[in-house]
């Protein structure tokens, strides 16, 4: 009886905890349209730095230099320009690095007021987070070992594909592969560094993920293929609830992109 | 609402349903033939322990020793990534079966062996001078004793295995975790996810652990 | 091949990861060893809706995997990395040392309670003189073994890119992929980890045994 007892008390803390979540979000509606600057701007101004998730394992993105322990990259550069847009000083940032997994959870749970991280829009996504226009488009590109001799996409047929979990590569691959009437597997894992060292032991034929991100797993026993799949259109994410941050954030991008400055930041980290 | 445990998070879980079962039928096998690998090495090494060979009882400590100091996720990172570089491809589920089985089967050796080392010495005297061997003495007199004071710690064992199996998810391991796990990030509705994945786990763990707390009571209310 | 193992900047990189194992373990060691201890003994206690709490926290918890709270809290709280991991490893580990508690205040024969009763202790006097004395050292080979647990499980903060020592180490695998070298990675994270719990238990055996000799 006591046993049984446990458990029902066991699953209604699960369900109270479930639904303390609920509630916990519907506090923290937007008070947009009121006067006066929207309190998750507020709240970033108040504290006085603007907390960003970004990748720190892809260089020309987000890398950290593991000899000065510095973060630098495109994105930051993107970064600053939108701390020096809602704080007025470009230094008034933290960043915090971030993975394919665990940028949409740190955002929900609020420890990142965004994440620019080669963070694809998708339409799934966007039902989660705010988006901002495409600041990069990339495509999603393919590793292999030299020796296997695989040129194309059509050489992975019945070949075992690692990706990132939380990645968009896993549909972009399959989508091209059913266009091409082959069939492929995949496995996912949770960081790049395994991806790697599965392809490595021979656990998967290919690596797969945005073309970026794999020119920093390149050695001299790989290659990436020339195929790139399904344009992968990066945004600055946002927490849904927070929408005048996210126009903010949009509007930053959109002069920039006006003014000729991202493409001068694209071209400053060789990516045009 | 948009908040991590929003209604049509929990909706597309349940339209999923099937990638949770899936993963968690899984886990059960993989529980299952784990579990028994870990007893069948547990048994063995937990009985060269008790031996008077030196030698055996070396090969009870380095099991032993070696696989309790160090963590599960490296030995099962080694049988994934490790092992393929000596021309080793384990299928992942094979992975698990033997990395849980090999790292409890070494909780489970000291859980024999101490099961065996609480029967009094005299016992397996008294049996020798019946006329049975050694193997006989075990068997018939000193493992059916040891069983009895064996079997909460054991049936913690098996929960404890359970638990870890959950580690596979790390390598891609298409159990319950990592199905939870992948759909989650994907579509990252982890919410719904983990609260459902606690309580698959919890309905596996939970009747055993009872089981055993049941028998530890009986054993103090018989000593 | 392996020479390019031994890098200064590798192993000071690889060092931070044990670092962090560290951080993560003993804190959480710490924490839980003060939460499990008052939880073990709310639920030895004879005040009902206090053990009974305290039973419904301790059985919901050890029959979870420790994977999920990571997931959970690392996900789900505001916490920053290295914290998260903390809180996570001490929701867990606080339960099955509430355990180990309660299994030890059990071990104490209730003779003990009665014959301090008589001399006029109250029932906490009886717990922190007489009691929690016993049980503390009755509790020690199960408690060691749990702190082993600790250092060991930490390596699973690394599925949420929390870089411990596996993290790092993986990491570095990622880089250097031949077999001598992922060979090398892997001899070097075991036999720290090895190390560390073996010290441990190690310590633990002579401080039981100093504790026995003084008490008999």
């Amino acid at each position: 009886m006591k046993k049984v007892h446990v458990l029902i008390l066991s699953v209604m803390m699960l369900i109270a905890l479930a639904v303390a979540g609920c509630g916990s979000t519907t506090d923290s509606k937007p008070a947009a349209g009121k006067t006066g600057t929207a309190p998750e701007i507020k709240a970033i101004q108040d504290r006085g730095t603007l907390k960003v998730g970004v990748k720190v394992d892809v260089p020309k993105f987000g890398f950290k230099d593991p000899k000065t322990g510095q973060i630098d990259g495109f994105e930051i550069d993107l970064t600053r320009a939108l701390a020096k847009k809602i704080l007025g000083d470009e230094k008034k940032f933290e960043a915090q690095g971030v993975t394919a997994k665990t940028r949409g959870p740190l955002l929900d749970n609020g420890e990142v007021d965004l994440v620019i991280a080669t963070f694809t829009i998708t339409e799934e996504r966007k039902q989660s987070y705010n988006f901002s226009e495409p600041y990069f488009t990339d495509g999603v590109a393919l590793m292999v070992k030299k020796d296997s001799g695989i040129t194309d996409l059509k050489g992975l047929a019945d070949k075992t594909i690692g990706v990132a979990q939380s990645a968009t590569s896993k549909k972009a691959i399959q989508e091209a592969a059913d266009k091409q009437g082959i069939k492929v597997k995949f496995l996912e894992f949770g960081t790049y560094p395994e991806i790697k060292t599965a392809l490595d032991s021979g656990r998967i034929n290919c690596f797969s993920v945005d073309g970026a991100i794999l020119y920093g797993y390149l050695d001299d026993t790989t290659v990436i293929l020339n195929d790139r799949f399904t344009p992968q259109e990066y945004g600055v994410a946002s927490k849904k609830a927070n929408t005048e941050l996210a126009k903010v954030v949009n509007d930053t991008i959109n002069d920039m992109k006006k003014s000729g400055e991202l493409d001068k930041l694209m071209q400053k980290w060789g990516l045009k | 609402m948009s908040g991590p445990f929003a209604g049509f998070k929990w909706l597309a879980l349940i339209n999923d349903w099937t990638v949770f079962a899936g993963g968690f039928v899984q886990t059960i096998l993989l529980s299952a033939l784990g579990l028994m690998l870990a007893l069948g090495l547990g048994i063995f090494f937990g009985l060269l322990g008790t031996s008077h060979v030196k030698l055996f009882k070396i090969l009870n400590r380095v099991y032993v020793e070696f696989i309790q100091n160090t963590p599960l996720v490296i030995q099962i990172f080694f049988l994934y990534h490790g092992l393929p570089h000596l021309g080793i491809m384990l299928p992942v589920f094979v992975v698990g079966v033997l990395g849980v089985g090999i790292y409890h089967g070494a909780y489970i050796a000291e859980v024999i062996r101490a099961g065996v080392e609480s029967v009094p010495k005299g016992q397996l005297e008294a049996a020798y001078s019946q006329g049975f061997s050694y193997w006989g003495a075990m068997i018939h007199i000193v493992l059916p004793q040891a069983k009895r004071i064996s079997y909460p710690p054991l049936t913690n064992q098996a929960v404890n295995l359970i638990k870890n199996t959950s580690v596979l998810a790390m390598v891609a391991g298409g159990e319950l975790m990592y199905y939870a796990d992948s759909w989650s990030s994907t579509n990252l509705y982890y919410g719904p996810s983990y609260v459902v994945t606690g309580l698959l786990y919890l309905s596996l763990c939970f009747p055993l652990a009872s089981f055993a707390k049941r028998m530890e009571r009986k054993l103090e209310v018989s000593s | 091949m392996i020479e390019e193992l031994l890098q200064w900047e590798l192993l000071s990189f690889l060092g931070a990861g044990l670092l962090t194992t560290l951080q993560i373990a003993i804190s959480s060691i710490v924490l839980s060893m003060i939460l499990g201890t008052i939880l073990g003994i709310a639920r030895h206690s004879n005040h009902t809706p206090l053990s009974q709490a305290a039973s419904f926290y301790v059985e919901v918890v050890r029959n979870t995997p420790l994977l999920l709270f990571i997931l959970a809290v690392r996900f789900m709280t505001k916490l920053p990395p290295v914290y998260a991991g903390i809180a996570a490893m001490t929701i867990f580990t606080t339960a099955m040392i509430a355990e180990i508690v309660r299994g030890g205040l059990n071990s104490v024969g209730k003779g003990q309670w009665e014959a301090a009763k008589s001399q006029g202790f109250t029932y906490t006097q009886t717990l922190i003189y007489v009691v929690l004395p016993q049980a503390l050292r009755n509790t020690i080979p199960p408690l060691v073994s749990q702190f082993t647990t600790v250092i060991k499980d930490t390596s699973l903060v690394w599925a949420v890119g929390i870089e411990d020592l596996t993290g790092k180490g993986m990491i570095i695998m990622g880089q250097y992929g031949t077999t001598a070298q992922v060979f090398t990675i892997f001899a070097a994270i075991a036999v720290t980890y090895f190390v560390f719990n073996y010290a441990l238990s190690i310590l633990a055996r002579h401080q039981q045994r100093r504790l026995s000799l003084r008490s008999y």
